[in-house]
């Protein structure tokens, strides 16, 4: 728990081995423009795997225009008679005056603070570790990458009594300062700069009489560009989605981010005294969840895309 | 995997091999400035942490008559755990079914991109990317809704039908359902990578395949994907990882059905309750390490045997 | 006390040991230890009423909805207090964040809610303060018997939480489904068992009852009823366990006979299935808590004016016994700086009479005071949902009913969780519940075992 990925899938970039440089050989490729016959039959066979990916998504979307009673009487994936989309939408922005917006901040401050910094400490990592042979170098490259493998929802105990006793308990930085950690971000940065920054430019910077860390300040930097940019991207899912951490941590609903909001008004409803159903506003503060993150993907699609496939005339 | 990395893609030496001179010992200050603000925070929240774990787990502690040191006992205790073992033989099923056929559907999604031979090319390719930044818990909370037993729309379509759908929930699907959520959220990711890597395969490759006149899929079968081979090992070695972790998926689906998914249904799952209902840290620690254990000999094999076909070839 | 002790030296060892300076963690952060002294006799009102003019900051976990309307009017009483709500997750959340922070002896609350069956585990840790001497001598009288005893230490000498709500078991019904098969509602369990089979055999969509394998409190709540007293402990070492009893047994072979013969259904409780079951008429009645009543109401509108509430069906003829089915207190933790403040406001919310009836009108937690128990305007209130029935009233008369004299374990969170990997599975697969039992029991006698306890024959 103590890196931003309790599932470590999440904190694999595209992939490190070959990708996102920009490559100067063969930047036409022959076989794109051929032209290739394009196929009715795959792409309806296509659109029906998309079917499955994104009909859960709808079901979503039509829950969140139903009220209680209409969710548990009516058929899953269609409208009911009337739509409560807007009653709903109420009452996820003023329920406990309006803490869902407290939330939805905390989260764009937890997931965009730790992915611009575990970005910026990965680039630096990545660099040193690639451009640089120096003792125990190895050693403790390979000592990061193999801390993937660490089980971390299992060190949740261990890991609060040591925040607790660093005062750290309850605060954002009990969430962002181990967001930091990517150590496959270090990965992803070291085989980017290899092949990204061309040693001879780092030779040349050199004979100009630039220091070490100017060079990779500003020449070294610009090129890393691509990569920190997908970094960054995946840190930021991984925060913005990640649960375990922050549950474990934090204990003011203040500084909740969404998922542990939302779980938490999901388990005022989960029965025993005091209890009350928020089913909608939580399928509907859900849905609304998700918005800003499918958005950033567009968005940014066009940096990681343009990232990832430079040198490809196919868009 | 470690050891594999970081032999064969050893850094690109910045000059030629020289006694240290000022100018080496220069690089090696700098080298070592930009690691630490990494290394420092990986220290601190990773490895003490993790120390800290490997240190309780040489304890134990009752809720009456305190803590004694008792060495390796938690882990001689842990090997004779049936909890602990059927976990670990679970994953391993899913490992062998559900993996196979994620990074499969991957890949034949991101051949069939690069082949351009679809229209809405873009719109299919983030369609099935999306999931990914679906959080985890919400995921869980739709599919929960769609195998729902009774009122479902699977259950209701299969009842206008004159049929039954299988229960989702029930103990013989349980394995099924996580499989089939864990797949939905991760394929598009998985295919993503491979496509940048397709993307990046050098057009020279290609230019040899259309001399010979080779089909688009002959090309795919023997250029294409071994030329991203490294990127599919890559993929590999990150699911198993996330495979023996499994722990958001199973602990939300607890919800819905309690009595199929026990408190030992995933090693990882296991060391949570362990530590939280049974409040029994050390042992818990203990079996964190040795999934941990379990998960690099797992690596590490399937690194090897890619290697051995390597060489093979 | 000890373990935080053990904790403490522990995380001290590991900053020595491991050599770890570059972490500049402070071992011992001072704070969070005991500061509450051990008093002798009744704080007197001169302190009382000294400490409650003394500015001061009360640090309040609670998961009750709202509760700051509560709150605010013990701040308005005291102006001089002031409370900080924080709510950190309901139940298994809630309890595990308070003993993460009481171990880390750093961030724990001055008041928290605890649950009855909870009180001994944290009073095992020393983590609960003895309200005794900063509680009025006769605060007792103001509760129903069971309810008080629910609060106190097991030899009955220390106060460890004010009562703040309960949950007599009785039974929730579909007044229009059993009319229409030509049902009674039975009184007896004996009865019980008769109409689940006859309305399932009638009309094989529907159950008279489902019985969830998820939902220990409510299966504890019918041992409970019938008599059986598996849990105990002494304060001290011992802890009884006996779940095979005659009465215990009885309670499993009936479930299970039923279960077996399809009689009634076995949906976890508190899932989307089963809010569907309630809303759809699934189920024809809910073995329900008094706090049921108003929370069916939220999640079945559409069944508004269906629904009846009657007493729980009882094993002999003739029997008006009950039991309950979940309840909490105010409990104040040891580590608390402010004793006096902090269990004056565990009091005070719990039992002013405005507050207290505020708790059962607006968060609708069934009350545990007397005097909100007999107000008419809280008991004769007629709700639409049950077809203008006095529902509150029906429960207040079945709280008195509840049988004293039932104990907890002081770990209940697994025996929960064991009685669910046990007993719970037994109800989903429909497999022997009496085996089931004795498979709970041999876990819960293990892991006594375990963790050092001595298991009383």
């Amino acid at each position: 728990m103590t890196t931003t990925t309790p599932d470590v899938r999440a904190a694999a970039g595209p992939d490190p081995v070959v990708p996102a440089v920009p490559r100067r050989r063969g930047r036409a490729r022959t076989h794109s423009s051929d032209q290739p016959r394009r196929s009715r039959l795959l792409t309806v066979v296509m659109l029906l795997v998309l079917l499955y990916f994104l009909l859960p998504l709808f079901w979503l979307f039509v829950a969140s225009t139903k009220s209680n009673a209409d969710l548990f009487s009516t058929f899953g994936l269609w409208f009911a008679d009337s739509s409560s989309l807007w009653a709903n939408i109420t009452t996820v922005f003023t329920t406990q005056d309006g803490i869902y917006l407290v939330w939805l901040r905390n989260t764009v401050v937890y997931a965009l603070s730790s992915a611009i910094g575990a970005a910026l400490l990965a680039t630096m990592a990545g660099y040193a570790f690639a451009k640089y042979r120096f003792p125990g170098g190895n050693a403790i490259f390979g000592g990061i990458l193999g801390s993937i493998m660490v089980p971390t929802t299992a060190l949740a105990i261990p890991t609060y009594l040591l925040f607790a006793k660093a005062g750290l308990v309850n605060t954002p930085w009990a969430v962002i300062l181990p967001s930091l950690v990517s150590p496959f971000g270090v990965y992803l940065m070291r085989v980017y700069a290899a092949d990204a920054v061309d040693d001879t430019l780092i030779e040349a910077a050199r004979v100009d009489g630039a220091g070490e860390l100017r060079i990779f300040f500003q020449v070294a930097m610009r090129l890393l560009v691509p990569g920190m940019v997908t970094v960054l991207l995946f840190t930021l899912v991984a925060t913005w989605n990640n649960y375990f951490l922050p549950l474990i941590v934090l204990n003011s609903t203040d500084l909740f981010p969404l998922t542990v909001g939302l779980a938490q008004w999901q388990a005022t409803a989960a029965g025993g005294s005091g209890s009350r159903p928020l089913f909608s506003a939580i399928i509907t503060g859900s849905a609304i969840s998700i918005i800003p993150l499918v958005i950033a993907f567009l968005f940014l699609q066009r940096y990681w895309q343009s990232g990832l496939a430079t040198g490809s005339v196919k868009g | 995997m470690t050891t594999d990395v970081s032999t064969s893609r050893a850094p690109t030496p910045a000059r030629p091999h020289r006694r240290p001179s000022p100018m080496r010992r220069k690089e090696n200050a700098t080298a070592y400035l930009l690691i630490s603000p990494f290394v420092v925070i990986f220290l601190l929240f990773l490895i003490v942490p993790l120390v800290y774990a490997g240190y309780l787990s040489m304890f134990r502690e009752q809720l009456v008559g305190g803590t004694t040191f008792i060495g390796l006992d938690n882990y001689v205790r842990a090997l004779q755990d049936s909890s602990f073992l059927s976990g670990v033989g679970r994953m391993t099923i899913v490992l062998v079914i559900q993996v196979p056929i994620m990074l499969g559907l991957a890949l034949l999604f991101a051949l069939l991109l690069d082949a351009g031979v679809l229209y809405l090319q873009r719109f299919i390719r983030l369609g099935i990317f999306i999931p990914y930044a679906v959080p985890g818990v919400i995921a869980a909370l739709m599919w929960g809704y769609l195998y729902g037993p009774d009122f479902g729309p699977t259950a209701q379509i299969a009842d206008r039908l004159g049929t039954t759908a299988p229960q989702f929930l029930s103990s013989d699907w349980m394995l099924f359902s996580i499989m089939n959520i864990v797949t939905w959220e991760f394929v598009g990711y998985n295919m993503i990578i491979m496509y940048a890597a397709l993307r990046a395969v050098p057009a020279e490759l290609y230019d040899a395949a259309s001399v010979d006149g080779a089909g688009p899929v002959r090309t795919a079968w023997s250029i294409k994907i071994p030329a991203i081979r490294a990127a599919i090992l890559l993929t590999l070695i990150f699911s198993v990882i996330g495979t023996f972790q499994l722990f958001t998926e199973p602990n939300l689906l607890a919800n819905l059905a309690p009595n199929v998914i026990g408190v030992d249904y995933t090693p990882n799952l296991y060391a949570y309750n362990l530590s939280f209902i049974n409040r029994d840290l050390n042992y818990a620690a203990a079996i964190a390490f040795l999934l941990g254990i379990v998960i690099m000999t797992v690596s590490y094999v399937v690194q090897l045997s890619a290697q051995r076909k390597e060489r093979a070839r | 006390m000890s373990r935080t002790i053990t904790w403490r030296r522990k995380a001290a060892a590991l900053t020595a040991g491991v050599g770890v300076a570059a972490l500049a963690l402070t071992a011992c952060s001072g704070g969070g230890g005991d500061t509450a002294e051990e008093t002798t006799g009744p704080v007197s009102q001169a302190d009382i009423d000294e400490a409650m003019q003394t500015p001061t900051e009360l640090v309040f976990w609670t998961w009750v909805p709202d509760i700051e309307k509560e709150v605010a009017l013990f701040e308005a009483a005291y102006p001089a207090i002031d409370v900080k709500v924080v709510n950190v997750g309901q139940g298994a959340d809630h309890y595990q964040k308070m003993r993460s922070a009481l171990e880390a002896g750093e961030g724990a609350p001055d008041v928290a809610q605890v649950e009855f069956q909870h009180l001994q585990s944290f009073a095992l840790g020393d983590n609960l303060l003895d309200l005794t001497s900063y509680l009025p001598e006769d605060v007792s009288g103001d509760y129903v018997d069971w309810i008080w005893e629910q609060v106190l230490s097991t030899d009955g000498e220390k106060v460890w939480g004010v009562p703040q709500d309960s949950g007599p078991m009785g039974l929730l019904y579909r007044d229009d489904i059993l009319a229409a098969h030509g049902i009674e509602v039975p009184t007896t369990w004996d009865a019980f068992a008769q109409a689940a089979t006859d309305l399932h055999a009638a009309d094989p969509n529907v159950y008279l009852t489902n019985l969830p394998g998820n939902d220990m409190g409510q299966f504890t709540a019918l041992l409970w009823q019938a008599g059986a007293r598996p849990f105990g402990f002494d304060g001290d070492q011992t802890v009884t366990i006996d779940l095979m009893s005659d009465e215990a047994t009885q309670v499993a072979q009936y479930w299970g006979d039923l279960i077996a013969a399809d009689a009634v259904s076995v949906d976890p409780d508190f899932t989307d299935p089963w809010y569907q079951g309630l809303a759809n008429g699934k189920y024809a009645s809910w073995v329900a808590a008094a706090w049921g009543p108003v929370f069916l109401q939220g999640t079945a509108e559409n069944t508004s004016g269906l629904w009846r509430a009657a007493k729980s069906p009882q094993w002999a003829e003739g029997d008006d016994v009950s039991a309950n089915w979940g309840g909490s207190s105010d409990a104040v933790m040891a580590s608390t700086k402010n004793p006096i403040a902090a269990s004056q406001l565990a009091l005070w919310i719990n039992n002013d009479k405005e507050s207290a009836m505020t708790m059962a009108t607006e968060q609708f937690l069934f009350p545990t005071t007397n005097e909100v128990l007999e107000d008419p305007a809280w008991a004769d209130e007629a709700s639409e949902f049950y077809g203008g029935q006095q529902v509150n009233k029906l429960f207040a008369e079945i709280s008195g009913t509840v049988e004293a004299d039932f104990g907890w374990l002081p770990f209940m969170d697994y025996a929960y969780s064991a009685g669910e990997q046990t007993v719970g599975k037994a109800i989903a697969d429909k497999t022997d519940l009496v085996e089931a039992m004795q498979a709970w029991q041999d876990a819960l006698v293990t892991y006594a075992e375990q963790q050092g306890f001595t298991v009383a024959d």
